[in-house]
């Protein structure tokens, strides 16, 4: 039990360097051979937690479903154009009704 | 069949929308913006009214659900979430009941994502053309066709914005996931604002204020006897009381303590010695699925049942189903009661009284609710591939082994808990939703129930951003 929250911290170093460049730290790490060897394991041990606690969550979409790709710009412009076109609607509305 | 089924779907699923997933890792920041940015719309959403519609004062057969849908009268967000999560229902049931079979490879996986997220939007349109249709917001030959047509096109391209909103948080740009964001952001909302509502309602003994909080302090303030003052504005009957808060309160200490129950199965890397670490099994295994699940089931009975009731009133089998009674004067909005039939029984008891009064309805409502939890808990598990059988496969992918087991007994060890914390962990929240019903929490035992879980996973989730990050609490707003 005691190991368990050091593993956890070192894992988390580990996580965001393998995430975040996993190209750019093999150049560096290779310097020592031991911090390297280490590495791997460590990051599974963090994985292993991180996929447990997020068990409960509303989660469907992780993986790729067959689709237009589309980014989050496009989506977050769409709503506020739909935003304002109801906008419109409901000005237009006014102005032929009365 | 059933897999033939999901094949036949693929060509469709190729026309849907779907989120890319980030090629780099978002920042913490930028994920806290992009929820805020959800939120934002989700909240205007909330606000527009529809255009085109007359009238929205007809019974609402929405009224005991509109809490936990996350939807509001009349507005963009009409139906809220509740597509999704009836899609989602049904797809589990089927793959529940094998009707569907759902590969475990990830593509098997993603196909049937996809599925889902056509059928939610079958069901957004259905669901708009049926509310049109049934005269929701006046009747249709009244507003002619291409208002009519106005309308859904409206709730359809809403549908599809919560949608894309929550494959867009949940696809890591954001935090959690937009369903869980919308409820707990609806929930949230209606307690402050039954605490804290400057409305005032004209009893019949003067005006009082809608708020607990603020009630208090007016009867405090204007009532010559304080000792009543104290009693009325702990017990009184038609509005939100001071009681209602304290259990609302007490619900949440309750879940938040529940929330740290786990078991914690020690395991150790294959590769290198000395590797331990644990992998916990929380009793919450599943959190707050079994609910959400549960109230799109009941919700979905309730409008065809009150539907049914409208049309062909003094049926046997519809009576069998649910007879509904129009109260009308009892609060703010115009509910539909369930006084009969089977939706009555899947109904909270409304107070303490009621359950002295019907013992049996309570008893009926009480293993309704672990039952259909527990279950909903169990099949859950199969579906979102966090079964024994996923988790072993997950662990063996990251070259951890239990200790003390083999390969091959790590399943079998694994299922020793993982089924039965899901399935325990379903009966606890649906117990706990039971109780907070009885003690009269603010917006209803499961609202209360999804609020406190989903703000403590977003809790969690920034604990966990955080210790990537690696700073302090300081970073987590600036």
């Amino acid at each position: 039990m005691a190991v368990s929250p050091m593993a956890t911290n070192v894992g988390a170093g580990g996580r965001t360097v393998s995430r975040g460049a996993l190209s750019a730290s093999r150049p560096v790490g290779s310097g020592s051979s031991t911090v390297r060897q280490r590495k791997p394991a460590t990051t599974s041990s963090t994985a292993a937690r991180t996929t447990a606690s997020t068990g409960g969550m509303w989660r469907f979409y992780t993986d790729d479903s067959p689709g237009i790709k589309v980014g989050p710009l496009p989506v977050l412009v769409g709503s506020l154009v739909f935003i304002a076109t109801v906008f419109m609607l409901h000005i237009w509305g006014k102005y032929t009704r009365s | 069949m059933g897999f033939k089924f999901l094949e036949m779907i693929r060509p469709f699923c190729a026309v849907l929308p779907e989120i890319q997933k980030p090629e780099r890792k978002i920042q913490f920041k930028e994920k806290v913006l992009w929820t805020a940015i959800t939120l934002f719309i989700f909240l205007v959403c909330c606000q527009i009214p529809l255009f085109g519609i007359m009238s929205s004062d007809s019974a609402d057969p929405f009224y005991w659900i509109r809490v936990i849908l996350a939807s509001n009268r009349g507005t963009l967000m009409e139906l809220g979430i509740s597509p999704v999560v009836t899609s989602s229902l049904i797809m589990q049931l089927l793959a529940g009941a094998k009707l569907l079979d759902v590969g475990d490879s990830p593509k098997e996986r993603a196909l049937f994502n996809g599925a889902q997220k056509l059928f939610g939007l079958v069901i957004t349109l259905g669901q708009a053309i049926v509310y049109v249709m049934t005269g929701m917001y006046g009747e249709p030959a009244e507003l002619g066709a291409g208002i009519c047509l106005l309308i859904i096109i409206q709730l359809f391209v809403s549908g599809l914005i919560v949608l894309l909103l929550d494959e867009l948080l949940q696809k890591g740009y954001g935090l959690g996931s937009g369903i869980s964001l919308f409820i707990a952001t609806n929930i949230c909302e209606t307690i402050v604002w039954k605490a804290f509502s400057p409305a005032t309602v004209n009893t019949g003994r003067g005006t009082e204020f809608e708020g607990a909080l603020i009630a208090l302090f007016h009867l405090l303030a204007t009532r010559q006897d304080k000792v009543r003052a104290l009693r009325e504005a702990f017990y009184r009957q038609n509005l939100p009381n001071l009681t209602n808060l304290l259990a609302t309160v007490l619900i949440f200490g309750i879940v938040i303590y529940f929330q740290g129950f786990r078991v914690d199965l020690p395991i150790k890397s294959a590769r290198y010695r000395g590797q331990y670490s644990s992998y916990p099994i929380k009793l919450f295994y599943t959190s707050n699925i079994p609910i959400i699940l549960q109230s799109a089931l009941v919700s979905n009975l309730y409008i065809l049942s009150q539907i049914l009731d409208v049309k062909f009133h003094g049926n046997f089998l519809v009576s069998l189903l649910g007879v509904w009674a129009d109260h009308g004067q009892g609060g703010p909005g115009r509910a539909s009661y369930p006084i009969g039939g089977l939706c009555y029984y899947m109904s909270p008891p409304e107070s303490l009284g009621h359950i002295v009064e019907n013992p049996f309805h309570a008893v009926v409502y009480v293993i309704f609710m672990l039952g259909s939890c527990a279950f909903f808990s169990k099949t859950w598990i199969d579906v979102s591939g966090s079964s024994a059988k996923d988790v072993a496969k997950q662990l063996k992918e990251q070259q951890m082994v239990m200790r003390g087991h083999r390969e091959k007994s790590m399943i079998h060890e694994l299922n020793r808990y993982i089924p039965t914390a899901a399935a325990f962990g379903g009966l606890c929240i649906g117990a706990l939703s039971v109780l907070a019903d009885f003690m009269g929490a603010i917006g209803s035992g499961t609202g209360i129930l999804l609020a406190v879980t989903i703000i403590y996973q977003y809790f969690e989730i920034f604990v966990k951003e955080q210790s990537e990050v690696g700073g302090g609490m300081s970073t987590l707003l600036f």
